[in-house]
């Protein structure tokens, strides 16, 4: 009997606290407090879907600041625009011992617009605000609502989305009718969603995360999506500026952006017909057509981005392209396919995450946010080849770090379809240098290097190219910061636009006193052309894998010949490492007046257990040691 | 270096008016369409060939009187580079009872084609987007269609301001060349401004004209001053690394309001024209004048703050403190406050609010201060041929206890007493207080201060080829607060640790000590017992080691071979690095390299390094030191060439073998 007078007495402390929330600071359990700069104490995000053009959010908050690092961890920053419109914002701040100190509403908000730099306009804004207390810790509570007007994409949930913050507890609850259908994934959840009726009938989903500890940033660690939990939700049927669908997976998807977006927006006058006739005239092979065809979008156009309402997804006509010359990637890749239409080549709209981090869409989950930028794609038989349209320069079937080796999604008529783009391969991704100097008495450095970048290496001089030579010649000592005292004789750049592009440069110099003549002594440095600098920091107790986004070789040799009189003071350099992530070998030898110093660093991509990080440290400190190897000569 | 002139005009009395200046649109030769580099600067990405802006205060057709700016440019875009040159942002200001606005917007893009055929494209007027960036701001962006290198872009536009006093700077140089630029005002005698030139380049026109009768309103007349400034073929502006804010050495031309007289009333405002003036109106101004003033309000917020202190200087500081603690800066910077105690209530606050509470606070504490008005390094140098208030943009607070002066900045939390953020010490500073006319002192060479830190390491080589000992490292002045800001980045002082720990990849940390880590006017010392991996093992005849470890300059910074523009570094540097090092007991030095001794001229810096064994232990030392704070171009040579010796010398290696 006593045992049960507790429990229900204990059942109406846990009501009375709830009714009353309590933020004394020293309530937070102290295995949440380690590298965290502020702590959720509690947050309720609540997502109704109230009619297809009716998504109201109602997001209640209260973060703890533990100290001035956590004030932007905790400021408030609410995106809306014309169609996502912020309603009822309060709020009130709390001391240390979880006193009210304050109140705020919506007039504290400083207001902004969020127009990207590369944006010649959007409509998206910005509301932000962080309270200013004289001490820490202090705790903010807030509420306020989102209306938007429409069903198609929803806010994830993430509760633990920031370096140094913690998390007591967050509740995520999506609300709809019985009848709205929705799929949601989750990620790296550890409880599953728990689905009820409500009075009304509503049928909710709830998620809830407690005590998350916060996270630190890792080096060489895989995109934050991977291993931080967030829940995702996508609907069956949805409306959007007015226009409704419906999907379940990625073909359908992509149809209804063929049917929807996409169709009939490729006229194009006849003039330009012409010309794309014109162009290609006497070419057979389609892929060379293509490229013809590509390089002429190229010089004609440029990027401008400019996003309003339905056109954030919706291409400019075809036609507006062909007047302006320049247009967003939507319209640019609508356009290139409007102009290889002409000649009957087929072409793919394909929607990818692009960035030098590698994102893919989502196999098992489709949905409508997915992606931030657009590509093309050329379904040649046997060949598929994909094109980046905005840039002025890239070469044909090129794409680069920004959209290589990840999951795309390609809207035909006949639906959308998953696909690959191609992955450069740490072979492929190569650096070949020569260099052959000679060394005189005095310490100065004459000779000359050839280096070839392949790849996406191509990427380190590419736009050096567009640069005047007045200011190539600048950008050398830069380049090359090892080789003090830097002199250009001469230098030359040779291009080859393939599809996996190649760039040779090649450059005469001098360097006075490149070695050091001291007490009879001279001392270089063995390797000044291609430094590794720091060794990435140890982490202990990592949490995350070792990921490595990109993977590349470098290959160097130098020969020096040395001024005569000389040998040299200590043995020669020898290191070769081998692990599952990269390989090392550097090399000097001597034999007469000439020293030849042979180095290979590759790095493999991919994602390796977190116990390799230490040795990818041990891996990197190995080669800094090896770059920053001395040589030291001494009179015979 | 401080370019600064004056403009002195003669007027001439003409008649009849001369008509518009302006360049007809639409007309382009051969030679323009044709060109392919601008023989002048053929690295240039774009030129402009003509630019013509007419700015004047006039009635408008709704009997209001505005100010307008007629804008137009013809650019030739050389290279794929140039083509953000066509994209144009017009920033206009939000007013409390207008809004600034740009109207009658065109513009064309031409250029032949690849047959040689003359194309133009016009840019679609509906294609100008307005964006309200914020409460102040808006700005109205196009961009125009059809480029392709070698097409010329001309387009014009008109803005028009309620405010009269904000008179349209012109910038005759930009980061392009100019072929010519040409800026025709007319100011109606009810406006005086000050005007000012910018930069050393030469202006090839420079005229002044009365203009009769050229303005009325309301049966108000008054003539005009019809001023031309012109220059041709402008070279483009090249910013260098450590250089103050270009601004500084661009050519452009400035207007400054000294006085006006209200058409409709007669009535003659002065706005500026004597220190005087400007001395009287901020102290009487609500949000300066009237702030210092608030010294007895304040009273009761530091009476506990002095109590028990009868030293002014220990006051000062615990007032200082204080207000440090009490106000977290906003991030807005400011010269003025519309109320510091609100500031102290609220928490936070604008530079303004800041420092003239400080101010006030010092004042009420009995401490004689003055509020010092100066510009930051990004804001440029200030124009000192006539009192210009709008030039300040920042304000700080100066205590006077005894025979000496403090300068003091409350905006940030770990800066000590008597020292500024870097970005304060610029130019001059104008010294602003409620009972004496102001002056000005000198922000960067009255400052004492400077970056100064001292390493010493005590290591002893073990058996197994591991050094084992301490680092112990002293931050003085600028360096101290960088360190502490560095440190506060972090939780804790453990977590600042490990993040050390694990940066420094083959040093192991076995245990820190910070100290006066809080104490912000004491030394910062950083005591580690570190043990650091160095060699495999002890069983080689000779060993090698380079006594620049941690931190070995092997970049030259300064790597241009000339330089039109003094490096500015702030303040004076002193570093100290000093090596002991104890070998096991049958090891001895074998070579080491020579002590070196490289001075700047004229005192301006030195590296010195220095070695001296005994026995199997040895001493390496080094200092490098820069005493000025800013280095004429003549001396760069100098500066480069230190900095090889440095790297010349920090190569070399210290050989040690068993004996």
């Amino acid at each position: 009997m006593k045992l049960i007078c507790t429990t229900v007495f204990m059942l109406m402390l846990a009501t009375l606290a709830k009714a009353q929330p309590n933020y004394d600071v020293s309530l937070i359990s102290k295995g949440l407090l380690p590298y965290a700069s502020a702590v959720v104490r509690s947050e309720d995000v609540n997502t109704e879907v109230k009619d297809d053009d009716n998504t109201v959010y109602h997001i209640k908050k209260a973060i703890t600041v533990m100290n001035k690092n956590g004030d932007d961890i905790a400021r408030i920053v609410l995106w809306y625009n014309k169609t996502n419109v912020v309603r009822n914002f309060k709020g009130t701040t709390y001391n240390e011992f979880g006193k009210p100190i304050g109140k705020f509403t919506e007039k504290d908000l400083v207001d902004q617009s969020a127009t990207a730099s590369y944006s010649l306009f959007d409509d998206s804004r910005v509301k932000h605000f962080i309270p200013s207390i004289g001490a820490y810790p202090y705790t903010i509570e807030y509420e306020y609502e989102l209306r938007s007007k429409q069903s198609l994409n929803f806010s994830d949930w993430t509760p633990n989305d920031s370096p140094g913050l913690a998390v007591e507890k967050s509740t995520f609850t999506f609300t709809c009718a019985p009848s709205f259908n929705i799929r949601y994934k989750e990620i790296n959840m550890p409880g599953k969603v728990s689905i009820a009726t409500t009075k009304e009938g509503l049928k909710t989903y709830t998620w809830q995360l407690n005590d998350i500890k916060a996270f630190k940033y890792e080096p060489y660690s895989p995109n934050e999506e991977d291993y931080l939990s967030s829940v995702k939700i996508a609907p069956q049927n949805f409306k959007y500026e007015g226009i409704t669908g419906s999907f379940n997976n990625w073909k359908e998807l992509g149809q209804w952006t063929y049917d929807k977006l996409l169709v009939n927006r490729r006229e194009l006058p006849s003039p330009t017909v012409q010309v794309i006739k014109d162009l290609t005239a006497g070419i057979t092979d389609p892929k060379l057509k293509a490229k013809k065809i590509y390089e002429y979008m190229q010089g004609k156009t440029r990027y401008i981005s400019v996003q309003v309402g339905i056109g954030g997804y919706r291409p400019f006509l075809a036609s507006d392209v062909d007047r302006n010359s320049y247009g967003d990637c939507k319209a640019l890749v609508n356009y290139t396919q409007a102009l290889l239409n002409v000649v009957g080549i087929e072409s793919w709209y394909c929607v990818v995450e692009a960035g030098n981090p590698k994102v893919s869409l989502m196999k098992d989950f489709a949905s409508m946010s997915q992606g931030n930028h657009i590509i093309l794609c050329l379904p040649f038989k046997n060949d598929t080849t994909f094109l980046e349209c905005t840039s002025q320069k890239i070469p044909f079937g090129f794409l680069s770090d920004f959209t290589d080796d990840r999951t795309v999604l390609a809207c035909t008529p006949e639906g959308g379809r998953l696909m690959r783009t191609a992955r450069y391969s740490p072979q492929v991704n190569l650096q070949t240098r020569r260099a052959d100097f000679v060394i005189d008495n005095n310490g100065e450095l004459n000779g000359s290097i050839t280096t070839v970048f392949k790849g996406t290496q191509y990427d380190n001089r590419e736009d050096m190219l567009d640069e005047p030579r007045s200011e190539q010649l600048k950008m050398f000592p830069k380049l090359y910061p090892a080789v003090n005292n830097l002199d250009i004789e001469s230098f030359g750049f040779k291009q080859e636009k393939n599809i996996l592009p190649v760039i040779t440069e090649e450059v005469k110099l001098n360097a006075r006193d490149f070695a050091t003549t001291d007490n009879g002594k001279l001392y270089f440095s063995l390797n000044p052309l291609n430094r590794s600098g720091r060794s990435p920091r140890e982490v202990r107790n990592r949490n995350t894998a070792l990921y490595i986004n990109s993977g590349y070789t470098d290959e160097d040799e130098i020969t020096y010949k040395l001024p005569a009189g000389y040998k040299a003071e200590f043995g020669p350099l020898h290191v070769a490492i081998d692990k599952p992530f990269g390989k090392f070998t550097a090399n000097m030898e001597i034999s007469g007046d000439k020293l030849t110093f042979k180095r290979r660093l590759q790095l493999i991509d991919g994602t390796y257990s977190k116990e390799l990080y230490s040795q990818l440290v041990e891996f990197y400190q190995q080669v800094v040691e090896a770059d920053n190897y001395n040589v030291s000569l001494v009179k015979n | 270096m401080n370019k600064i002139l004056l403009v002195v005009f003669f007027f001439i009395l003409l008649s009849p008016l001369a008509h518009s200046q302006d360049f007809v649109y639409g007309d382009n030769s051969a030679e323009e369409m044709s060109m392919k580099k601008y023989n002048k600067d053929t690295a240039a990405r774009a030129v402009v060939l003509n630019e013509y802006g007419l700015a004047r205060i006039s009635d408008n057709s709704e009997g209001n009187i505005r100010l307008s700016l007629d804008y137009h440019v013809k650019i030739k875009l050389l290279t794929t580079k140039g083509f953000d040159k066509a994209t144009v942002e017009i920033p206009l200001r939000i007013l409390s009872n207008s809004e600034e606005e740009a109207s009658d917007i065109k513009g064309y893009t031409t250029y032949l084609d690849d047959s040689g055929n003359h194309q133009t494209v016009e840019l679609d007027s509906k294609s100008a987007f307005t964006t309200k960036e914020n409460k102040y701001w808006k700005t109205v962006k196009f961009t125009l269609p059809n480029l392709r290198p070698g097409c010329i872009i001309e387009y014009k536009y008109t803005t028009k301001s309620a405010a009269l006093g904000l008179f349209p700077s012109w910038k005759l140089q930009d980061d392009i060349p100019k072929v010519n630029s040409r800026y025709d005002v007319h100011i109606p005698g009810f406006w005086n401004f000050n005007i000012s030139l910018r930069g050393n380049l030469k202006l090839t026109k420079n005229t002044a004209e009365i203009e009769k009768e050229c303005f009325s309103w309301y049966g108000a007349k008054a003539d005009c001053s019809f001023m031309v400034f012109q220059m041709e073929n402008i070279p483009a502006f090249v910013e260098e690394d450590y250089m103050t804010s270009p601004k500084n050495f661009m050519s452009a031309v400035y207007f400054e309001l000294s006085d006006y007289t209200n058409p409709s009333t007669g009535q003659k405002i002065k706005v500026a024209k004597e220190w005087a003036d400007i001395d009287f109106n901020l102290k009487r101004s609500d949000y300066f004048g009237s702030q210092l003033k608030k010294k007895d309000q304040l009273k009761p917020y530091i009476a506990s703050v002095i109590a028990g202190k009868t030293d002014d200087l220990e006051k000062a500081k615990a007032v200082y403190a204080y207000i440090q603690k009490t106000i977290k800066w906003n991030k807005l910077t400011s010269t003025g406050s519309d109320n510091v105690r609100k500031a102290l209530d609220s928490h936070s606050g604008t530079v303004g609010d800041i420092n003239l509470a400080l101010v006030a606070a010092l004042s009420a504490a009995g401490i004689r201060t003055e509020a010092v008005l100066l510009s930051t390094r990004t804001n440029g140098f200030i124009n000192k041929l006539y009192p210009v208030e709008d030039d300040f943009n920042y304000v700080v607070a100066r205590a006077n206890i005894g025979d000496k002066t403090y300068m003091l900045d409350a905006t940030d939390p770990l800066l000590g007493f008597d020292m500024l953020p870097l970005k304060c010490l610029n130019d001059q500073g104008r010294v602003m207080s409620l009972d004496k006319p102001s002056f000005w002192i000198d922000m960067v060479s009255l400052s004492k201060q400077r970056k100064s830190q001292t390493s010493a390491y005590d290591l002893t080589l073990q058996s197994n080829g591991k050094l084992k000992g301490t680092i112990t490292t002293y931050y003085n002045g600028y360096d101290a607060y960088e360190k502490r800001t560095a440190i506060k980045k972090f939780n804790t002082q453990d977590e600042y640790i490990e993040d050390l720990d694990e940066r420094l990849v083959k040093t192991k940390i076995l245990s820190a000590d910070i100290t006066n880590l809080d104490s912000l006017n004491l030394s910062l010392v950083e005591k580690l017992e570190v043990e650091i991996d160095v060699y495999d093992n002890l069983d080689h005849s000779k060993l090698a080691f380079n006594p620049f470890f941690f931190d070995r300059i092997t970049n030259n910074p300064f790597k241009l071979n000339e330089r039109n523009y003094p490096v500015d570094k702030g303040m004076p540097s002193d570093d100290r690095f000093m090596l002991t090092m104890h070998l096991p007991a049958d090891y001895v030095v074998d070579s080491a390299p020579q002590g070196v001794a490289v001075s700047l001229p004229n005192q301006g810096g030195k590296f010195i390094t220095n070695f001296v064994a005994e026995g199997n232990t040895f001493t390496f030392s080094n200092v490098l030191q820069f005493t000025k704070t800013v280095y004429e171009p003549e001396e760069y040579p100098y500066l480069k060439e230190l900095y090889n010796k440095i790297i010349a010398t920090e190569k070399a290696e210290i050989v040690f073998k068993k004996k």
